[in-house]
């Protein structure tokens, strides 16, 4: 079974294998962690309130991705999920290359790589086995469409997907558009999730502050 | 480290085929896969019950994992085709429903009387 952060992962894989813009955005980062902390959550090392991520354990998971979030947790004092999001961001890059290695390994992903322009190195991740793939769009979608109460795990994909930016690969912004209630009544349900919400309208926050200073 | 704890007491009763579910204490990792097997067997006991009310006035906290056990019980009550609501919640488990937009999805009542008046 594929983690919740490899199944985001394929949500930004493209067609051709070149991994989509929205990887490449602060949201989809910070959805990657939140997705971390989630499984770890589930795996019984963490557990999360309004206030703070508490540890339960620290014993490893055997999931690099995971054990290098949990050990970042350890030793470290208690803050809440919004502010873990935050300054786990330098670790994103490390997240997503372990993240696309797992889903080599696990054959659902090749690795391609090519030269653009004769030196620029460009790599991409065709898909093998799209099942895993399709399989998250359709529940995201079943579970958008539908009126039923979601199950747990498909709240915290929808959550992440959005604040990933991950649903505009598969989603017309009219559909988005149409959907935004049920969005938001299923995708925020989870408290990290939420977290990683706050996380990334912070971000945003202080780089158009960032932005508006002024120059003199 | 914070240990899992399982600071959770739950006890229940039935008036007029609802059941009525009271836990108390901490709502947390190291309680929700109980308080969800407890939720779980009510729903499966005979006769069926028609509605089920989880009275949260003894309930001092709910983390991320205790949230989730709340809507694997909602869902498990839709499926027994019950009614699934809770009442009473205390100002900081409140605040939880409310941040996370959970009180969208299931109905909440100021106490037991109002719950067992909305299941009939």
């Amino acid at each position: 079974m594929i983690t919740l952060a490899e199944e985001l992962t394929l949500l930004a894989i493209e067609d051709d294998g070149a991994i989509a813009y929205t990887a490449g955005q602060v949201g989809f980062g910070m959805s990657l962690t939140a997705a971390c902390l989630v499984e770890l959550n589930s795996r019984g090392r963490i557990d999360a309130d309004l206030a703070a991520v508490h540890i339960l354990s620290r014993e490893p998971t055997g999931d690099p991705m995971l054990d290098l979030v949990l050990s970042s947790l350890t030793g470290a004092a208690e803050q809440s999920v919004e502010q873990w999001v935050l300054q786990l961001s330098p670790q994103v890059p490390e997240l997503v290359r372990l993240t696309l290695g797992a889903l080599v390994s696990r054959g659902i992903l090749a690795l391609r790589e090519t030269r653009f322009l004769w030196v620029m190195k460009e790599r991409r991740y065709p898909v093998i086995e799209g099942k895993e793939r399709k399989e998250a769009k359709l529940r995201i979608l079943e579970t958008l469409l539908g009126e039923d109460l979601p199950t747990p795990h498909d709240t915290v994909l929808v959550g992440l997907a959005r604040a990933g930016g991950l649903l505009e690969g598969f989603l017309s912004t009219a559909e988005i558009h149409r959907l935004e209630t049920r969005i938001g009544e299923v995708g925020g349900i989870d408290l990290i999730v939420r977290g990683a919400e706050a996380a990334i309208r912070e971000d945003q926050a202080a780089r158009a502050r960032a932005v508006m200073l002024p120059m003199y | 480290m914070n240990q899992p704890t399982s600071a959770l007491k739950t006890s229940q009763e039935s008036i007029n085929g609802v059941t009525i579910v009271m836990p108390e204490g901490r709502l947390d990792f190291g309680a929700a896969s109980e308080f969800q097997a407890v939720l779980e067997a009510a729903l499966g006991s005979t006769p069926k019950p028609r509605g089920l009310i989880v009275d949260c006035s003894g309930l001092a906290y709910v983390s991320s994992a205790g949230l989730r056990s709340f809507l694997v019980g909602a869902r498990s009550a839709k499926s027994a085709g019950a009614v699934f609501l809770v009442c009473s919640l205390s100002p900081s488990v409140r605040e939880v429903f409310t941040v996370s937009g959970f009180s969208r999805l299931i109905e909440d009542f100021p106490d037991r009387t109002a719950a067992l008046a909305k299941v009939g």
